[in-house]
């Protein structure tokens, strides 16, 4: 158990490795570090100024 | 509500802030955000963080992108935006602007918005094989 309510089980042990599940209540969002990294990394090279606003609309207006 | 073919914009507005409970991957602190548009920018229309941090993004419906985008929402992620089968959700995937001056738009990881709760999360599928970066718009 890791604080309230998340459990972490052991499905399978085998050669190459182990395989784990966690068990958690709705609430609380389960995701593998390297998936919310990469999201997190991609919304970090998204955020828009005014000026890069400004570009994106002619880029869009040029490709229409 | 109706929804609005893929090609042309969404009916689906809201016009106050939307409460996100875990703010975006990044952007956790970010709390509160209102959907805007995007003045000259349209269709894409404006992510703005009202707390936490100075963020706005660009985004536009993924199914204006593929006409066939699908992403299935977890039961956990339906407890949390309140949604149930018959609510309307809002769907924004994140428009960024590559170095290169390319426009890409994240279709993997898309901000989902309940207007009748006015919740909303960025959702993360387990195995979701769109891309991170979609062209929308090619470099010149």
């Amino acid at each position: 158990m890791i604080g309230d309510g998340v459990e972490v089980r052991v499905l399978r042990v085998g050669k190459d490795g182990v395989r784990l599940g966690i068990v958690a209540p709705p609430e609380i969002r389960v995701h593998r570090r390297e998936v919310y990294d990469q999201i997190r990394d991609a919304n970090q090279s998204a955020v828009v100024s005014a000026g890069q606003l400004a570009q994106v609309a002619e880029r869009l207006t040029k490709a229409k | 509500m109706n929804l609005a073919p893929a090609a042309t914009e969404t009916e689906i507005t809201v016009s106050e802030a939307v409460t996100f409970p875990d703010g975006i991957p990044g952007f956790e602190s970010c709390r509160s955000w209102v959907v805007m548009a995007a003045e000259s920018a349209t269709p894409l229309r404006r992510l703005h963080a009202l707390d936490g941090a100075d963020a706005s993004f660009l985004a536009i419906d993924p199914r204006a992108v593929l006409e066939n985008y699908r992403c299935d929402l977890s039961a956990s992620d339906r407890r949390r935006l309140g949604a149930g089968d018959d609510d309307a959700l809002l769907w924004l995937a994140i428009v960024m602007m590559e170095p290169s001056g390319a426009l890409t738009v994240n279709l993997r990881a898309p901000i989902v918005i309940n207007p009748r709760t006015m919740t909303g999360q960025q959702v993360l599928p387990h195995n979701c094989l769109y891309p991170l970066r979609h062209v929308l718009v090619d470099a010149e």
